[in-house]
């Protein structure tokens, strides 16, 4: 490939996958502001790295990229704030808040069980959280997950497994007509 | 195939992940099994409160922008770089937050038939990939029927439209809005067509469109039939409506 015909492939694998690549940096990094710009780091590391592309599955070598920023985005600030993980932080006063709503009339209900299941899913551990999102939410199969995780798919399993099962007990602990 | 096999598999099979001859024995296990059984329905209603309750969040439009701009080749010799006054993108910023506030609300609560839009989207095109996509191969409505008739409760009603141009290639059984489904498979040149046949409740169903397929409700033998292929929309009309005709 001429670099110019690279810059436009990777332009449009990024826009046509944009939804699914910051959708994932949203469920990894928990704001607008640091998923958009890790989506664009990876934008600019696609397009350098594009010559890297050896065949196989695009979308997945473009997540792979998004996801590795992601990362890199949260372990950077692993390192500013070394003590309060500010996400499980406010994860957990938003469990608090939403314990005391299981309480509330019947109307109000569905509004805090959706509330749950999201909030729950965010205090999952980045690794089972990454799976599911990938698998639920973007759809991806299990051969595509262990290409973006880069993991072999048994450790796609396992982490579905374990996921499935945090949220499945998590919600059940919450809500009377467990799931 | 006993429990702990069955235990193992549940996950890969909700997946779409198994092979036909494992998901044929799975599913005569769990027809068997009400603790496997339970255990797998579960499993689809935890996949359904995802699915519904999780948000998607789709990328803000001064993403798509910013990317849009970092693809333009860099003539920065020729023009000098422009810079956006402050206001206006504290301006940009809040209106985006504001738009993009709403657009998750909205995308947040997708209603009951996307999930059903979705399984029948993903079974279609798990179908496609496999390497077959009946269970049943037959273009005798005489064999297909009884097949079904063996594996749930009510069989559909089957008919071959090959004088009409849509030969009937067989059927199989999918799993779509957390239920087990008869599906018929026809064939118009290239294209194949899957025919859902759901229960008559009263959940709303609509049209629908992914990536050049299509998804359209029409009715068999009284019975809701959704019908997902990449026909045109013509032929997709004139499929539909031999269906409803169909006695």
């Amino acid at each position: 490939m001429t670099s110019t015909a690279t810059a436009s492939w990777v332009s449009e694998l990024a826009e046509r996958h944009l939804d699914a690549a910051y959708n994932l940096g949203r469920w990894l990094l928990g704001n607008e502001h640091d998923a958009a710009d890790a989506v664009h780091d990876a934008y600019l590391r696609a397009a350098r790295s594009a010559h890297t592309y050896a065949g196989g599955n695009a979308r997945a070598w473009w997540l792979a990229i998004v996801r590795n920023c992601c990362i890199a985005a949260l372990n950077a600030r692993k390192r500013v704030t070394p003590h309060a993980d500010v996400g499980a932080v406010i994860d957990a006063a938003a469990l608090a808040g939403g314990a005391r709503g299981a309480d509330a009339e019947a109307g109000v209900q569905s509004a805090e069980r959706r509330g749950l299941v999201e909030r729950h899913l965010r205090a999952l551990p980045v690794e089972y959280r990454e799976a599911l999102v990938l698998r639920e939410i973007e759809d991806l199969s299990y051969r595509e997950i262990a290409d973006v995780l880069a993991v072999p798919i048994g450790t796609v399993m396992s982490r579905l497994a374990r996921a499935r099962a945090n949220l499945q007990k998590a919600l059940a602990e919450d809500t009377d007509h467990g799931l | 195939m006993d429990c702990k096999d069955a235990a193992r598999l549940l996950e890969p099979y909700l997946d779409g992940e198994l092979d036909r001859d494992e998901a044929r024995a799975l599913e005569a296990h769990v027809d068997r099994c009400a603790e496997c059984r339970a255990a797998l329905e579960a499993l689809g209603r935890l996949r359904h409160a995802v699915r519904s309750e999780a948000p998607h969040y789709p990328a803000p439009d001064a993403l798509r922008e910013r990317i849009r701009q970092a693809s333009l080749p860099q003539t920065s010799v020729l023009r000098r770089p422009r810079r956006v006054p402050a206001w206006w993108r504290l301006a940009a910023a809040c209106f985006v937050a504001f738009i993009a506030g709403g657009v998750v609300t909205w995308v947040a609560r997708p209603p009951a038939s996307d999930q059903l839009s979705r399984d029948l989207f993903a079974s279609h095109w798990r179908a496609l990939a496999a390497t077959s996509p009946v269970d049943v191969v037959s273009s005798d409505r005489h064999t297909v029927r009884p097949w079904f008739a063996g594996k749930l409760p009510q069989a559909p009603l089957v008919h071959d439209f090959a004088d009409q141009g849509f030969p009937l290639v067989g059927g199989r059984i999918d799993y779509a809005g957390g239920e087990r489904v008869p599906v018929l498979v026809y064939r118009h040149d290239k294209h194949l067509i899957d025919v859902y046949v759901m229960k008559d409740d009263a959940s709303t169903r609509r049209a629908a469109h992914r990536e050049g397929y299509s998804l359209v409700w029409t009715k068999l033998d009284a019975q809701p039939a959704a019908v997902v292929s990449d026909l045109d929309a013509q032929e997709l009309a004139r499929f539909s409506a031999l269906l409803d005709g169909a006695r």
